[in-house]
Parts: C-alpha cells; sequence; structure tokens
C-alpha cells in the first residue's frame, strides 16, 4: 500500500490528542486505514447506558478509509446490534452523509458525530431496517423499549 | 466510487497533476516574484555562481510538494485546507466564500458528477469556470511566511525558513536533494552532496561485520548501524568508534609515542603524547618551533615571490640591450656602451659640439662600469657593486635617461639657433628682391613711354601718307567704311601691322 496521506495521519493523530467526548477512533496497527470505534449512546435517548452497572450503551463500530479518501466516503458499519430504523441488522447505516452528501471537507469525527446524532434522532421516514421502521411507526413506545432492551442486551462497554 | 475514471490516490498527486492540468507546470509553484515563467532572481545568481557551474548535475530533483512540508509551528487553523487539512498551496476561493487548494477542489469535484460541482464545505452549487476566483494577496503573503522544515530534514538538512523560499532552497541549493548518479549509466540517485565523488551506486562489504551495502550508505552504516562499529584504541583503552579510529591515534590518543614539537630546531625528546605535552610545555625549542615554522613559511614564500621577479630582470635587461643596439647600431658591442657612471661627475654642460653622443666621442669620460652589459644572470659576480641586478639595471636606466634629456636640450637649442639664422638669412633676400623688383618697375616705365613715343610718331606720319593716296583707295573703303562705321577709316590701315603695334601697347 501506498504512504499514508498526510490529511489521514493528522486526523489520527488529533482524534487521540483531543478525543470527542463519548466517541474513541483506534486505527488497527497492522492497517492505518482501519479503525475500531465506539460511540456512547447520546443522553435521552433510548441507547444511553445505565448510571449503575452494568452501564451499558458503548456500542462499537468499525471505520475503513478507502484508497482515494477524503475525496470518498469513509466506510463504517456498526459491529454491535441495534434496534434502530435507519440501521440494518449487518449493521450497515442509512445516512446521507456517508453516500450522496459526503464531502471531502468532512472528516471522520464529524461523521461519528453525525452517526451519533443520528442515534439520538431515528428517522423511521428513509429507514433501512424496514421491520424496525415499521414497529416504530405504530408503536414508538413499544419500539423504544425494544431499543432499551437490545442496548442493555449487547452494547455492553 | 460511482466517478467515470477512478480517481488517483491522494499520495499520487504529482502524476495526477501532471496528467489532469498540464498548464500547472512547476513553474506554477513558484510562489513569488515576477511572472510564472520567468526565473527568478535567485535562480538567475545561481546559475551564475561557480558553485552551480562545477555541478553539472542532472536535476533529478522535482519541486517540493507543499502538502508534505513539515511546519515548524502549528499553522493558523484559518489558513489550513479543509481537503487536505495542510496550510493552502495555491489557494482559490469559491464565490461562497470558502477556501480552498486549488489542487485539492480538483480531485475534490473529479468525483462529482459534471454540471453539479458542489462547495466542499456549504454544498451550494458552483460553476467552475465563473465561480472561483483568487485569494486576497494578504492570504498568499501570510501563507509565504509561514516556517517550514526542509523536505530533505530527514536526511540531515538543517535548513528553515519561510516558506515562499522552499522551492528555490531544494531545487538550487540544499545539498541533500536527490540528483542522477554523475556515472552516465547509472540510473540511481545520490544527494547532492555526494554527486562529486562520482557512482557510489556499486556493493562494498563493510570490513568489520561483512555485510553488503552500497557505498554511499557505507559511511553511515559504520556510524549507526554496523554491530561491530565500536571498539577501543590499541594504546588508551578509549571505546570509539572504527572509523574514528585513525584520526583519534593521528591526533588525539595519548598514549602514542610522539616526538617533541621542537624536532625542527633540534629537540630529540620523544615519548608518549601525555608526556611530550608536558615536556612542549618547559621545552624552549617546542615554544619557539611555531615561531620558526612561520618563518620558514615566510621564507618559502618570499623566495616563491623572488623567481617571477629574477625573470623579469632578465626580460627587462634583454629589453634594454635591444635598445641600445638600435641607438647605436654600428656599435653593439659591450665597451662602447655609452653610460656616464653617476658616481663620477659628469664633465661641466656638455657643449652643443659634442651634446650628441657619438660613440667615439673623446669627450665622454672613460667608462669606468664594473659591470658589463652582457652579465645577465643574478648572483653569478659576487663581487658586483650593486644590491642586485636590478639596482644596476635602474643605474643604466637613469643614466640613459640623462643622456636622452641632453640630447633633447641640444636639439631644441640647435633647433632655436638654426631658426633665427634661416629669419636673419630669409630677411635679406626679401629686402634684394623688393629693390630688385622696384628697378624692374623702373625700367617697364620707361619702356612704355619710348613705346608710345614711337607709336605716335608712326602714327602721324601714316596718316600724311594716307591722306595723298585717298584719291586712288577711295572706291574700296567707302564698302567698307559703310559695313564698320565711322571708325573703321581709322583702323583700317592698321590692321596689317596691327598684331605687334597692339601687344607693344599692352605692354
Amino acid at each position: 500500500m501506498a504512504a499514508l496521506p498526510k490529511r489521514i495521519i493528522k486526523e489520527t493523530e488529533r482524534l487521540s490528542k483531543e478525543p470527542v467526548p463519548g466517541i474513541s477512533a483506534v486505527p488497527h496497527d497492522d492497517n492505518l486505514r482501519y479503525f475500531d470505534v465506539t460511540i456512547d449512546g447520546p443522553a435521552q435517548s433510548p441507547y444511553e447506558g445505565t448510571l449503575l452497572p452494568p452501564f451499558g450503551g458503548v456500542f462499537k463500530l468499525e471505520l475503513f478509509l478507502p484508497d482515494d479518501y477524503p475525496m470518498t466516503p469513509p466506510k463504517v458499519r456498526f459491529l454491535t446490534k441495534i434496534y434502530h430504523p435507519n440501521i440494518d441488522r449487518l449493521g450497515r447505516i442509512c445516512l446521507d452523509v456517508l453516500k450522496s452528501n459526503w464531502s471531502p471537507a468532512l472528516q471522520i469525527r464529524t461523521i461519528l458525530l453525525s452517526i451519533q446524532a443520528l442515534l439520538g434522532a431515528p428517522n423511521p421516514d428513509d429507514p433501512l431496517a424496514n421491520d424496525v421502521a415499521q414497529q416504530w411507526k405504530e408503536d414508538q413506545n413499544q419500539a423504544i423499549a425494544t431499543a432499551k432492551e437490545w442496548t442493555e442486551k449487547f452494547a455492553k462497554a | 466510487m460511482s466517478s467515470p475514471e477512478p480517481i488517483p490516490p491522494p499520495n499520487d498527486r504529482r502524476s495526477s497533476r501532471a496528467s489532469s492540468a498540464g498548464m500547472d507546470t512547476a513553474d506554477g509553484i513558484l510562489p513569488v516574484g515576477g511572472p510564472p515563467n520567468d526565473p527568478s532572481p535567485l535562480q538567475i545568481r545561481a546559475s551564475n555562481s561557480l558553485n552551480s557551474k562545477n555541478r553539472r548535475s542532472t536535476i533529478a530533483k522535482q519541486p517540493p510538494d507543499l502538502h508534505l512540508l513539515e511546519y515548524v509551528s502549528q499553522p493558523d487553523s484559518n489558513l489550513v485546507c479543509l481537503i487536505c487539512h495542510s496550510p493552502f498551496d495555491r489557494p482559490v476561493q469559491l464565490f461562497c466564500g470558502h477556501f480552498f487548494c486549488r489542487e485539492c477542489l480538483d480531485h475534490a469535484w473529479c468525483a462529482q458528477q459534471e454540471g453539479r460541482k458542489t462547495c466542499p464545505t456549504c454544498r451550494s452549487r458552483v460553476d467552475p469556470e465563473k465561480d472561483v476566483r483568487p485569494v486576497p494577496k494578504i492570504i498568499e503573503t501570510m501563507l509565504d511566511e509561514l516556517v517550514v522544515k526542509c523536505p530533505n530534514a530527514k536526511s540531515g538538512c538543517g535548513w528553515v525558513e519561510q516558506r515562499v523560499n522552499v522551492n528555490d532552497h531544494v531545487m538550487l541549493y540544499c545539498e541533500y536533494t536527490l540528483v542522477e548518479c554523475a556515472q552516465h549509466d547509472c540510473r540511481l540517485h545520490i544527494s547532492q552532496k555526494e554527486f562529486h565523488k562520482g557512482c557510489l551506486h556499486y556493493t562494498v562489504s563493510c570490513e568489520d561485520c561483512h555485510t553488503s551495502m552500497m557505498k554511499k550508505d557505507l559511511e553511515d552504516h559504520q556510524r549507526t548501524a554496523c554491530a561491530n562499529r565500536s571498539t577501543n584504541c590499541l594504546h588508551c583503552d578509549a571505546s570509539l568508534l572504527r572509523l574514528d579510529l585513525k584520526t583519534h591515534i593521528k591526533d588525539a590518543c595519548g598514549k602514542v609515542i610522539t616526538p617533541c614539537q621542537g624536532t625542527i630546531v633540534g629537540c630529540t625528546f620523544t615519548a608518549e603524547r601525555a608526556q611530550t605535552n608536558l615536556h612542549e610545555k618547559s621545552c624552549p625549542m617546542a615554544t619557539m618551533a611555531p615561531h620558526f615554522r612561520d618563518q620558514q613559511a615566510r621564507i618559502e614564500r618570499n623566495e616563491a615571490r623572488l623567481e617571477p621577479l629574477t625573470r623579469k630582470v632578465g626580460i627587462l635587461e634583454d629589453g634594454l640591450s635591444s635598445i641600445t643596439n638600435m641607438l647605436y647600431p654600428a656599435n653593439d658591442s659591450a665597451s662602447t656602451f655609452p653610460v656616464t657612471n653617476p658616481w663620477i661627475p659628469t664633465s661641466p654642460t656638455p657643449s652643443p659640439s659634442n651634446l650628441v653622443p657619438t660613440p667615439t666621442s673623446a669627450s665622454r669620460p672613460p667608462r669606468s662600469h664594473p659591470y658589463p652589459k652582457t652579465h645577465r644572470s643574478p648572483f653569478t659576480n659576487p663581487s658586483h657593486p650593486f644590491d642586485s641586478q636590478v639596482h644596476h639595471l635602474l643605474t643604466l636606466h637613469e643614466s640613459l635617461r640623462d643622456e636622452v634629456n641632453r640630447i633633447a636640450n641640444a636639439l631644441t637649442d640647435l633647433e632655436g639657433r638654426t631658426n633665427m639664422m634661416v629669419m636673419n638669412e630669409s630677411q635679406r633676400t626679401k629686402d634684394d628682391m623688393l629693390h630688385t623688383n622696384a628697378a624692374i618697375n623702373g625700367m617697364r616705365h620707361q619702356l612704355h613711354w619710348l613705346i608710345s613715343a614711337t607709336l605716335q610718331q608712326r602714327n602721324s606720319t601714316r596718316t600724311a601718307a594716307n591722306a595723298a593716296s585717298g584719291s586712288t583707295s577711295g572706291a574700296r573703303q567707302g564698302g567698307s567704311a559703310a559695313r564698320q562705321g565711322p571708325s573703321a577709316g581709322f583702323h583700317a590701315p592698321l590692321r596689317r601691322l596691327s598684331d605687334s603695334t597692339r601687344q607693344d601697347t599692352k605692354l
């Protein structure tokens, strides 16, 4: 693989020096384009962790920077199972900035912040997981309860 | 991902720049200083400098990529491109007020469909033809003033200066810039610093660890990498690099046996360096040694300087003798050389008769010159009275000059007198001529008077004769008189003898 572009090095350095609260992204030692990401579920959302053990609410993701990053968006996927209308069971995310609305002025930290925001504001009108979206529209309270349940079950620290 | 052509990876920018934007040649990178195609003043100076003439190295250098530069301090975040996260390189401004590097923007738009280009920051629609403007001058100045390290800093260059100078530094001055190897058929690169050492791209084996490597890497290897690089001095047990062993033994080791510095003036002390150093502090000869060395050097310098002088004197002397020969062509032997000895008072001011120095002139004092003219090579006659050949020559020269001066004076004198004589003579001649002229005039008057008298006499006799024979020639004269008018009657008889008479009258 060709030498790592300066921009990726800079972003990585900044992520470790000035981390975003509630988000961490650490590159793999053998492939500096591959990041292990954790995102805390936002407060006042079904994905928030508990104040008491076993805390939870920490979602694992993987992030990969393609060769022509930043001209193409990074590839991001949830590794932790999550009950969310815009995230399917394979962990793929439906988010405009990861697809058509990508801009090279965006960066890893802004993308991860967008994903965190997506957890706080599910959008069942533009679904990826149709069954979840259906449920969310029909009985929002039940859906939120399921989301909380899944969070406690899978999103452990 | 759906872009029509594969986007070159960002780290391969230079090649993509060359292919996608051909007009952006290396010149475009010159940050300031005149139009892009003009060589910068620095470039001109450098190309004229001796140093660069000596190099004649084929440049394998490429202009430094400003994106890869290392900045000494964290640059202001307002000067950083949002796409490459480096300070702007040839920035442009979009109509929405957002700034990007020209190159980054081209790359970003490469991925977007034709006619749907947007500002990477605010996503507003942009027309690449109209909406891209140059940035304010102050932005460029601030970018130029950012302090950067040399791109070759890893190879050892310590250059740190404003970014505006980095191109000139790398392309012209940096000793660590890679150039093509001096060897014609060697395709490898070598740093400018080692270019003059010839091709160093052959394999050598490290003497100490028997690893093979290229010659150019050998010294670095022996300094930093070789497993067997350190050793102990045979004499003093100090631990040091093998590479430095020889210089250590030669200059620094305290246990090596060295002679006292005073050997050149006769000190015979020889011991280990430490003791020799102690000895030298007290040895008078060692303290004097630098002085002697200086003296020796000075003597050598002077001898070297003497040699051309000697040659010059020889040439001058040759010239002098040829001048002498020219002046006295008949007598070119040394015995008649007309030099007056400056130490013997010469005869009183020479009279005009003997002023012109003839070689045979008896009035000249006998030449007591101890120095034959042919004596040319210096220091062959130890008894000659002059300090040196030059001195002698100067004397000769001086006396010759006196001689010439005297000749010149005499010539002026002579000229004056000749002039006076000529004037007197011509005055007298003029007077004579005046007298003669006057006499001639008088004679002419007399002659004139005589002639007119004769003419008158003749005329009167002829008129009388005409009157007598008037009846016989009357008919003939009537025709001509009708033609010639009233005077014809008087002139017609004169015509026969007219020529001689008229000329006489004119006289």
